[in-house]
């Protein structure tokens, strides 16, 4: 029983929470608004994970601008009000919820029947190797992943191009 | 006299030169058919005459040629031809191949046409007769509108008669075989908006296409054996052809590779290599050994030999019109007159005759073969000659009268007498078509009245028409000097003189017999004669008067008989031979059957006697056929218009009645073989065809597609979520299989 | 120490939740914000493993997996604009054009 476990354990099981709640609320808002502490919580098991760029990259990407886009578009459409019935339950939708299940039942046992590999990285090599932070990612990507850094960045001004286009009511 | 034989034994062209050229002699007609078919309506009937006769003039000219090359003597060595599957030659013979046709692993065929004496009268016989009914139907033929078509055909059939003769091997004739198959359905069913002409055609047509079967069959087993022969064989078989034995095997072999199994010169050297008993083959195979292996295994070389040929005999039966095949030929009369003149008289009859005449060193390996052939063309034509006492029709008259001479034919070459087998093939061409054209000549100046009671008199208002079908009927009928007496009676002596090892008894019988049909064709040709050209007209007649033919008709008819008359200087014995004189034919034909005079010799199965008729013999036949003649006259002239208005004997009526209706053989074909075979057609066509195969297979497949279809059609729903359903469902399914296969 | 399967089965769980949603919710905007959940599932094992191998590449894929992230939602939330501006509702049970 150490620290780490506990707050594993706690982070997960508020991560799920909230995970539960973004697919079984009734409003746009409160999915959308769950979906934010959903990622907060998944940042602090990055943190764990000893990745702590991403989890800020997260945190300010994901929760901080997505989230953002997400509840502008919500609230432009003006889907705030809750819609009264649930989903209708069709064939379709019944055969995809067990396939979810299953697709769970599967991986869990998949995982669990992984062979368990010794630890070997431990942290004291991880902070004399400088693991996750910023200033060894960084190398790295304007190193060896040069290409695709500057793809991203083109991927990025395409976006931003198309959806100026799709989303003008006059091209 | 020397200076005219080295005339005749130096041909004008060198032959292996001409060897080449060969070809031409069927093109040229092949090329006439196919420009009078096509442009004829537009060349106009003038033109169209002058291409179709000059076509076959051309090809005679060169038929001429290549007899005459056959013929050549230079410094005491005749021409010769190379044999490609022995190390001699091939004497007074010339041929030219012309590159493989298609082969399939050791089968191969090639384009090879050969010339050698027996062609040779054949080719000029083919070109000679057809050029004179070419002549003559420009003028029968003048007032049809089709004439185009009629040249075209005409000229086609020619082609493929010439095919079949020049041919080298089985299956080249057999190209001709169909040729002239299809040739004579064309043009008996001409007139085909007759109805009962058409089926004519087509009865013609199906009646030689189960001859043909059998004849392919025939060929498959011919092949087989020359392949266990070539597996078998030792050296003990080629020691048999003199020389060096391993050249000769080598040579053999290679003559396979090059020529195929069906070359007749191929069969022929098989053919001396194979003796009758185990102990005359010093160790080879004979006709008493097994054959090892393959489809045949464990039957003799002799008893495959015996059942191929009996096939081909109903193959030849199908083709020249014999038993039980024949019942084609008197409906053949549907077509033109000119027509069954050229070929159901001349020459596509005679098809079968020539193919045993080819195929004669095979025959006398089997003397249970030849003496079915013999037994078959004498019980023909017996039975045909019979029929003939009772049509009333003119053609129908000659059409069971050539029925009847082929069977004399199948009878020569079935006792081993080919010579005069061929010789009276190639007079019978000659009075036979003189006969046809004259009655065309006869219905044409009658206004196409061919009953013959309903004429009469004609001799004295068409007198050409009359003189040469006078000399014709004393062709046929066999009467002093004229040639077919000559030509029949040799088959009669052969018949009688030559003996079957285990068939003895076929030798007397069947003499005897034969000089009975010789007296029923004196009897029935003169019975046709005096009733169409002699005594008073009948009342019935159509015409009160008849008119003489143009000469574009009696001008052949004139040749034809002139060459009745002087085609019996074939059948003397002028010649020098091994035991005295020698008929001029046998003399002439002897390098054809050279090997299957040596191979009966060795073998003791067949013994061909060589003698000549006695003038005894002579005296017989001679009396047999005047007797009957008289009689003819007698009954004809005298004795039934005597008895005019007095009801003939009940049992005289209904004898007539049945000869008259062809003794029923057709009734009793169409009740055993025809409506079985229509009733089982029709089940097939109502349960087979109809339902099984178009309802269930085919519409049913339609169905069931449609079906499945629109029950699909309700999984495009257009809802996303649905399809990424199934998405998911997949990858569930992925998962769980890439799970069990790691678990593993 | 948290043996890494632990985080594994987290990012099942959560992969899988988020799968559920995309295929039951009607809101195209809520079956978005699944999709969304599902990426990050895939980030957390992409870092799982990267702890266990002691190789960062896995924290460079996330890294890029957030950038294409954002780059699909606006232009997914574009899409979304425009089609509600035709049809007047983003509840995906209504938008049948693929249908046969």
């Amino acid at each position: 029983m150490n620290v780490e476990l506990v707050l594993f354990g706690a982070f997960a099981l508020l991560t799920l929470l909230s995970a539960g709640l973004v697919i079984f609320a009734k409003n746009a808002i409160s999915s959308a608004m769950a979906l934010v502490a959903t990622f907060f919580f998944l940042a602090g098991i990055y943190v764990l994970l000893w990745a702590h760029t991403v989890a800020v990259l997260q945190v300010l990407v994901y929760a901080g601008a997505i989230m953002v886009l997400f509840l502008f578009v919500i609230m432009l459409l003006n889907l705030g009000e809750s819609t009264a019935t649930g989903p209708r339950l069709t064939l379709s939708r019944i055969a995809g919820g067990a396939a979810a299940a299953g697709l769970l039942v599967v991986l869990v046992v998949s995982i669990w029947k992984m062979p368990v590999r010794a630890e070997t990285f431990t942290g004291p090599q991880a902070i004399a190797s400088g693991f996750g932070t910023l200033a060894v990612i960084g190398q790295t990507i304007f190193t060896k992943w040069l290409l695709p850094f500057e793809a991203v960045s083109l991927l990025l001004l395409v976006a931003m191009v198309g959806a100026v286009v799709v989303a003008k009511s006059r091209i | 006299m020397d200076a005219l034989k080295q005339f005749f034994m130096t041909a004008p062209v060198d032959p292996t030169v001409f060897a080449q050229s060969l070809w031409l002699i069927i093109a040229l007609p092949l090329l006439g058919a196919f420009v009078c078919g096509v442009f004829g309506k537009m060349l106009g009937r003038a033109n169209v005459h002058l291409i179709a006769c000059a076509a076959v003039a051309g090809s005679f000219f060169l038929s001429v040629l290549a007899f005459w090359s056959v013929s050549h003597v230079q410094g005491g060595v005749p021409v010769s031809t190379e044999n490609p599957f022995s190390a001699g030659v091939i004497r007074y013979a010339i041929s030219a191949d012309y590159g493989t046709w298609f082969s399939a692993g050791t089968f191969r065929v090639n384009y090879g046409l050969m010339v050698d004496h027996l062609s040779g009268i054949l080719l000029l016989v083919i070109t000679g007769v057809g050029f004179l009914i070419h002549l003559y139907s420009t003028s029968y033929m003048e007032h049809d509108e089709a004439y185009w078509r009629y040249f075209a055909y005409l000229n086609l059939f020619v082609a493929a008669m010439l095919t079949l003769v020049l041919a080298d091997s089985l299956v080249l004739l057999f190209v001709g075989w169909e040729g002239v198959g299809m040739a004579s359905y064309l043009l008996i069913g001409f007139w085909y908006s007759d109805t009962a002409k058409a089926w004519a055609g087509r009865k013609a047509f199906v009646t030689n296409r189960i001859g043909d079967f059998a004849f392919l069959i025939g060929s498959f087993l011919v092949v087989l054996l020359v392949g266990a022969f070539n597996a078998q064989a030792t050296s003990g078989n080629f020691a048999q052809l003199g020389g060096n034995t391993e050249a000769a095997q080598v040579r053999f072999r290679e003559g396979l590779q090059q020529r195929g199994p069906l070359s007749f010169r191929g069969l022929e050297v098989m053919a001396n290599a194979l003796p009758a008993t185990a102990d005359a083959a010093q160790g080879g195979v004979s006709l008493q050994s097994t054959i090892a292996e393959g489809p045949l295994a464990g039957r003799t070389f002799g008893g495959v030999l015996t059942v191929a040929l009996l096939l081909f005999l109903l193959g030849a039966a199908g083709k020249s019109a014999q038993f039980p095949l024949y019942v084609w030929l008197p409906d053949a009369m549907a077509g033109p007159t000119p027509v069954s003149a050229l070929i159901h008289a001349a020459t596509m009859v005679t098809a079968g005759v020539y193919l045993f005449s080819r195929m004669s060193f095979l025959l006398v390996m089997s003397p249970t073969a030849m003496v079915t052939i013999a037994i078959i063309g004498t019980f023909t034509s017996l039975v045909a000659a019979l029929i003939a006492f009772a049509q009333d029709d003119i053609k129908k008259v000659l059409a069971y009268s050539t029925v009847s001479q082929l069977g004399i034919m199948f009878m020569g070459v079935g006792m081993g007498i080919f010579w005069a087998a061929v010789l009276h093939l190639v007079t019978h061409a000659f009075f036979k078509a003189c006969l046809f054209l004259g009655a065309g000549s006869v219905m044409h100046g009658n206004a196409d009245e061919t009953d013959i009671k309903k004429l009469g008199g004609v001799r004295r208002e068409m007198p050409w028409t009359w003189a040469t079908f006078l000399i014709a009927t004393l062709a046929i009928t066999g009467i002093v000097p004229l040639s077919g007496f000559f030509s029949k009676d040799a088959i009669f002596h052969g018949v009688h003189h030559n003996h079957l090892h285990g068939y003895e008894w076929a030798s007397n019988a069947l003499y005897y017999v034969g000089l009975l049909i010789a007296a029923c064709t004196a009897f029935y040709m003169s019975r046709l004669y005096l009733l169409t050209f002699e005594g008073k007209r009948s009342a019935e007649a159509k015409v009160a008067h008849a008119h003489e033919s143009s000469w574009y008709m009696t001008l052949p008819l004139v040749v034809l008989a002139v060459l009745s008359v002087v085609a019996l200087v074939y059948a003397l014995p002028l010649m020098p031979g091994r035991n005295g004189p020698q008929p001029v034919m046998e003399n002439f034909l002897g390098p054809v059957f050279a090997s299957a005079e040596r191979i009966a010799a060795r073998g003791k199965l067949v013994e061909l006697d060589h003698s000549v008729p006695t003038l005894g013999n002579y005296l017989v036949a001679w009396l047999v056929v005047v007797a009957s003649g008289a009689f003819a006259a007698f009954m004809y002239m005298k004795f039934f218009p005597s008895r005019a208005g007095q009801p003939a004997p009940a049992f005289a009526r209904s004898a007539r009645r049945f000869a008259q209706n062809k003794f029923y053989v057709d009734e009793a074909y169409e009740f055993l073989v025809i409506r079985p075979v229509k009733n089982v057609s029709a089940i097939l066509y109502k349960l087979v065809d109809t339902v099984l195969i178009d309802t269930v297979a085919v519409r049913g497949t339609a169905w069931v597609t449609a079906r499945v279809g629109s029950a699909l059609r309700y999984v495009q729903t257009g809802d996303a979520q649905a399809y990424a359903a199934v998405m998911a469902l997949a990858l569930l399914g992925g998962a769980v299989y890439a799970l069990i296969q790691v678990l593993q | 120490m948290v043996p890494i399967s632990y985080y594994l089965i987290l990012a099942a769980a959560l992969f899988c939740i988020g799968m559920f949603g995309v295929l039951i919710r009607r809101n195209a905007l809520v079956v978005f914000m699944c999709v969304e959940l599902m990426l990050n599932a895939a980030n957390l094992t992409f870092l799982a493993f990267a702890k266990q191998n002691g190789d960062f590449t896995g924290h460079v894929s996330a890294f890029f997996v957030i950038a294409v992230a954002a780059a699909e939602a606006s232009i997914g939330l574009a899409i979304v604009i425009a089609v509600f501006r035709s049809r007047g509702t983003v509840n995906i049970d209504e938008m049948r054009t693929m249908k046969h």
